[in-house]
């Protein structure tokens, strides 16, 4: 029965390798307990949890859309030259969050577990990913929350860097007011439901809209943040109200360009279409004139003001406890300037 | 070939390769840890091996359920559904309608039971794949989910549901507890009762089950239910961690749970599976994510690193399990 | 032979010192192999003499690892079938597995389809393929799907696929094993024409009466080493037998007699699919052989019986008490146990091991914890297996490890531990050996004379005749004609008598 001692050593190593783990994690808890002390009065330095290096941790959102690539590239050239300068120790490199609130507090496991003293989190989830973030502001991290909030981040975090999406969606409700003049019908195309950033953009949509005579909404429909969705949701009410539709009026621009893009097949060039983000591909369509505008949401400059906050807070200088990128109107005249980007 | 009697670790031949069969995935596992402890410290510590333990519950809930589905010859799509439910029926249950913490656990682990017993019913009982049956029921799982939900996040604000997830026994988190138990259970389960047996009999050969007087019907939807349960109580880990109920959670989930089941050897030809193995196929999964994040490997290398090394660990499996024929 | 140098020690097909070792085990040792054109070559040995590796060898499943092949001449080297089939070999095997969606005539010209640029000439091929089953006097247009046909049509539409291909030898690996016996017939008949033509043909079967029948010469084989070739007319039944297995072999069937005692189970006008109005009874320590032809409603019968299939009309009384069966697990409870006649169906779950697959059964008879209790089914399944004299090297290793006679002791254990008070055995010595096959007609005696009630199904006329008490042949699904071991025994009745009645005489 060989086989069953081999297997019952396994075991045996699985269980041992975890409680000398155990043995060990006690002399880090005690250890991190005074550092905590020690910081309190060299709160001056970069170093928070006071281990001798300086280590920051990056949590995506994901890193597959086209929105969140541009950000996490930039966030990576950035943090690959403090690390080379020497302004900061190491860095997670960018763990994904995989849009999905669970991974995410894993993901803060991690950078606990790597002993992170700033970590920027682009949350998931307003409720859901906040575990992540209060899990690391529990363990001394000091926290920067980017592109939208989670239900602590006033309470907790070290700093929230984002943009004014209720503004945004003032953005598109304004451009469309003043391109479709007789205005008409729209439709609206939702982001995932409970998004923080779907809920302001809806809201500033809303603030315009409702109070305006002259439109009448057909609809909100939620489609995910996904182009194929909202390219559905237009041919259907181009079918549904024929001429009568003026507009479509998307949550993010993936899905303006999808619709645009289906509107102008059907020849229907004339209903107007934008959304919010600023993706190379709504770019190019504005630079070709298929589409009318978009709104362009400075994502790299939302992280790159995160880092800043770092930047300043290693220097010993006091941070702002928020701070808003601005939305940027992107229509044929201006669209060069981004698309170069 | 080589000679008949060689040996290999003390063992001979034969032996060592049905061993390696049952627990090679194990040496697997082994290496893995040494491999990242080495290149990474703050790996080794206890604090990160409960991180893990603890990340891997909810996978290992919903690879359990779905080992019994594979070996029955079949397949569970709608775990990350019946989460999204879960959540959902949690959510409105104690934000919106004041139940308490357990009396809406049970009711969310009724409903998940369900809809297991219904797919186990519905494959069973007409004969129909179980491909097609857990697709669409995921489809009206997410749907229902989204209606209890009204489309919206909901919180849970109530410290005492959080704890769920974070409350230590000890230095260990409640859902290692829940993973311990759990495990046992299944163990015994699988391997020591009636309808552990009747699993490896309909899944190997069922019309040899038929013939034997096994019931097709209790055992898949035995199976399925117990799928469902399990797809439960991880919906209540899941909801307890990030304290807000939602109808978007849990898209793909069957995937990590397969692969856990294949890496355990699980064959997708039904009537082979371990417990023990599962296990082990859940803690490689766990490792490779948690072992990359801290070494720093970029992202888009892990899920390449994941289906690589199913591949590698399946063939590997192939290898030694080779039969002379 | 119109070619005059050919004389009659050319051979159309000679093996010469053939080795094949698998891992330790030496299949074959230097093997011989002499066909000569147009006859019908035996292949006899038991299961594992290495008849089938040799057949690998030849139509390129397997590559020997000494030794050389030459056919027609020239030395013949292929690397699978369908290349084997290009050089003029072709090989029918025992388990037919054609695609159940292909109509006959894309069965036929499988791989080598008609084509019109990179269409397929659907049309062509249908003339063709219609053209030859006319030459064959085929029942069925070339339309006709694979899974609208009887076994026995499959297997003729393999050997029109094989001629079809210009194949100068066709092996066939237990042609006979599904068929019965007027489908034997034609199949005969066939294979006579098939020689006449030239085409050389290896029978490999089990089936003595059927060897000596068809073939003209006969090469033995036994442990994977050859022992020699012999001319059919001249060699006896034993000599074969005991070139096969090394001794001699006394008696082929031991029947003994034992005490028959009260009825036991009894069957009223009980009617299902493929069979009607059938009403028997099967007394204590009673061999009931049940014989027919095959589709005659015998196996139907008894799959309605132990509730497999279902049940239209009848009555069933067990002990004198009627008793209902819908589903297995009923007939289970109430002892009445069935060997299905197909063992890889619905036999064994293969990949789980030998204890796992005797004990399932009687499980819920026997494990009435919640958690089982493995040392006590342990205990069952060894002795169990010492009982049936089961050949394996632990009862933990998977059920596929074993020999078909093996899994067939496997079988039988699993149903013998439900202590049966009905055995039916549906034709149980089925690809099995000779060693085994006398062993399991040993092990039926053995049940009779603890007082089960024991009903066998079989093909083979001479194991009905020499194992049962009693016979009933089924026509067209009803009984017609019974016949009492004390008949055969006087010389009353006999196979023609049997045959007979099996096909609707009186």
């Amino acid at each position: 029965m060989k086989k069953k001692v081999l297997s019952v050593l396994l075991c045996a190593a699985m269980v041992a390798s975890m409680a000398i783990g155990c043995g060990s994690d006690k002399k880090d808890d005690t250890a991190g307990k005074t550092d905590d002390k020690k910081t309190e009065d060299e709160a001056k330095g970069g170093d928070v949890n006071g281990d001798g290096k300086l280590v920051v941790g990056y949590i995506s959102k994901n890193i597959v859309d086209p929105f969140h690539a541009p950000i996490n590239d930039y966030a990576k050239e950035t943090l690959d030259g403090l690390k080379k300068d020497g302004t900061i120790d190491d860095w997670t490199g960018v763990l994904d969050g995989e849009t999905d609130a669970n991974k995410q507090i894993d993901r803060a496991d991690e950078c606990i577990a790597k002993n992170c003293d700033y970590v920027i989190i682009l949350p998931a989830e307003a409720t859901a990913s906040d575990a992540a973030v209060t899990k690391m502001t529990d363990a001394g991290i000091k926290v920067i929350v980017v592109n939208s909030k989670t239900d602590s981040t006033d309470d907790v975090a070290m700093a929230y860097v984002g943009p004014d999406d209720v503004e945004a969606g003032k953005m598109l409700a304004q451009w469309v007011i003043d391109n479709v003049p007789d205005g008409g019908k729209y439709a609206h195309c939702q982001g995932v439901i409970g998004n923080s950033a779907q809920i302001q953009r809806g809201q500033g949509i809303e603030e315009l809209m409702k109070d305006n005579d002259k439109f009448e909404s057909v609809g909100d429909f939620p489609c995910e943040w996904q182009a194929d969705k909202a390219a559905n949701v237009a041919t259907d009410m181009m079918n549904q109200y024929g001429d009568e539709l003026k507009a479509i009026i998307c949550d993010n621009d993936d899905m303006s360009s999808a619709a645009q893009k289906a509107c102008n097949d059907a020849g229907r060039t004339d209903i107007v279409c934008v959304g919010v983000d600023g993706n190379e591909n709504p770019l190019q369509m504005v630079k070709d004139g298929e589409m009318g505008a978009t709104v362009l949401q400075d994502g790299p400059g939302q992280v790159g003001g995160a880092i800043d906050l770092i930047k300043k807070a290693i220097n010993g200088e006091t941070t702002e406890k928020e701070v808003m990128i601005p939305f940027v109107l992107v229509t044929k005249d201006n669209v060069d300037e981004y698309l170069k980007k | 070939m080589a000679k008949n009697n060689s040996k290999i670790l003390g063992m001979d031949r034969e032996k060592f390769r049905m061993f390696m069969g049952k627990y090679g995935i194990g040496v697997i596992l082994l290496i893995m840890m040494i491999v990242i402890a080495v290149m990474e410290p703050s790996f080794r510590t206890g604090s990160n091996m409960i991180n893990v333990a603890t990340q891997v519950s909810i996978n290992a809930m919903i690879a359990y359920g779905m080992c019994l589905a594979i070996t029955t010859e079949g397949i569970d799509l709608s775990v990350g559904a019946q989460l999204a439910l879960v959540s959902c029926v949690l959510g409105t249950l104690i934000s919106n309608k004041g139940w308490s913490i357990p009396m809406a656990c049970l009711a969310a682990l009724v409903i998940s039971t369900a809809w297991g017993v219904i797919n186990g019913f519905l494959i069973s009982k007409f004969n129909m794949f179980p491909f097609v049956v857990t697709l669409s029921t995921q489809l009206i799982i997410r749907g229902l989910a989204q209606l209890v939900s009204g489309g919206q996040a909901i919180p849970i604000t109530d410290a005492s549901f959080k704890q769920i997830y974070s409350v230590k026994i000890g230095p260990i988190p409640f859902p290692i507890i829940v993973l311990i138990i759990v495990t046992i259970l299944m163990y015994l389960l699988l391997h020591w009762t009636k309808f552990g047996r009747y699993v490896f009999a309909v899944g190997d050969n069922m019309q040899a089950a038929i013939a034997s007087g096994v019931s097709i019907l209790k055992t898949k939807t035995g199976a399925y239910a117990i799928s469902g349960f399990l797809a439960g109580i991880a919906g209540i880990i899941f909801t307890a961690k990030t304290a807000s109920a939602q109808s978007n959670i849990g898209v793909g989930y069957e995937t990590d749970a397969v692969a856990a089941c294949v890496l355990g050897g699980t064959s997708f030809a039904g009537g082979v599976t371990t417990i023990p193995g599962v296990l082990m196929g859940i803690f490689i999964i766990g490792f490779i994510y948690n072992g990359m994040n801290l070494i720093g490997i970029d992202s888009y290398y892990q899920s390449m690193t994941k289906g690589a090394v199913i591949i590698g660990a399946v063939l590997l499996d192939m290898v030694m399990n080779k039969k002379n024929s | 032979m119109a070619d005059t140098t050919m004389k009659k020690e050319d051979y159309v097909l000679e093996c010469h010192g053939i080795s094949k070792a698998f891992g330790g085990t030496q299949a074959l040792k230097d093997v011989e192999l002499h066909i000569r054109p147009g006859e019908v070559h035996a292949l006899l040995g038991e299961n594992g003499a290495g008849k089938s590796t040799l057949m690998k060898c030849i139509i390129g499943l397997h590559q020997q690892d000494e030794g050389s092949i030459t056919f027609e001449g020239k030395p013949y080297s292929v690397k699978g079938p369908v290349e084997a089939l290009n050089a003029g070999i072709s090989m029918i095997h025992q388990e037919l597995n054609p695609e159940p969606h292909l109509s006959i005539a894309e069965s036929i010209f499988l791989k080598r389809e008609d084509t019109k640029g990179i269409f397929l000439n659907k049309k062509a091929q249908n003339e063709r393929a219609e053209e030859i089953l006319r030459k064959f006097d085929f029942p069925h247009g070339a339309k006709t799907l694979m899974k609208e046909l009887t076994l026995a049509q499959m297997q003729m539409v393999e050997i029109i696929k094989a001629v079809s291909c210009n194949a100068r030898m066709i092996i066939m690996d237990e042609p006979t094993s599904s068929l019965d016996s007027e489908e034997t017939e034609h199949l005969f008949r066939t294979i006579r024409e098939l020689k006449e033509k030239g085409v050389a043909i290896i029978y490999i079967s089990h089936r003595m009466e059927e060897i000596f029948e068809i073939c003209d010469r006969v090469s033995v084989f036994r442990d994977g080493t050859y022992i020699g070739e012999r001319e059919m007319d001249g060699v006896t039944r034993d000599e074969l037998i005991s070139m096969m297995v090394g001794r001699k072999v006394e008696n082929v069937f031991p029947k003994t007699d034992c005490e028959i005692g009260d009825v036991v189970f009894r069957v009223e006008g009980l009617s299902g699919k493929g069979f009607e109005n059938i009403t028997f009874e099967v007394k204590r320590g009673e061999i009931l052989g049940i014989s027919g032809l095959v589709g005659s409603g015998r196996s139907e019968t008894m799959r309605g019986i132990f509730g497999m299939d279902p049940i239209t009309s009848g009555k069933m009384y067990l002990d004198g008490e009627e008793i209902k069966i819908k589903k297995p697990s009923q007939a289970i409870k109430h002892g009445i146990c069935m060997v299905n006649e197909d063992r890889k169906n619905y036999g064994l779950a293969l990949h789980r091991s030998i204890r796992e697959n005797m004990a399932l059964p009687t499980l819920p008879i026997k494990q009435k914890a919640p958690l089982l209790n493995k040392r006590k089914e342990e205990k069952d399944c060894q002795d169990m297996g010492k009982m049936l004299t089961l050949k394996a090297a632990s009862i933990d290793h998977d059920a596929f490890s074993l020999s078909g006679g093996n899994q067939q002791k496997v079988v039988l254990a699993k149903w013998l531990l439900a202590d049966p008070k009905v055995l039916i055995l549906d034709e149980p010595t089925r690809g099995v050996d000779v060693g085994a096959k006398s062993e399991i007609h040993s092990l039926m005696c053995e049940f009779a004379a603890k007082g089960m009630a024991v009903i066998m199904i079989s093909s083979e006329l001479p194991e009905v005749m020499g194992m049962s008490d009693r016979i009933l042949i089924y026509h067209e699904g009803k009984i017609n004609g019974e016949v009492m071991r004390e008949e055969i025994l006087s010389g009353a009745a006999n196979q023609e008598t049997i045959l007979g009645k099996a096909f609707g005489g009186k």
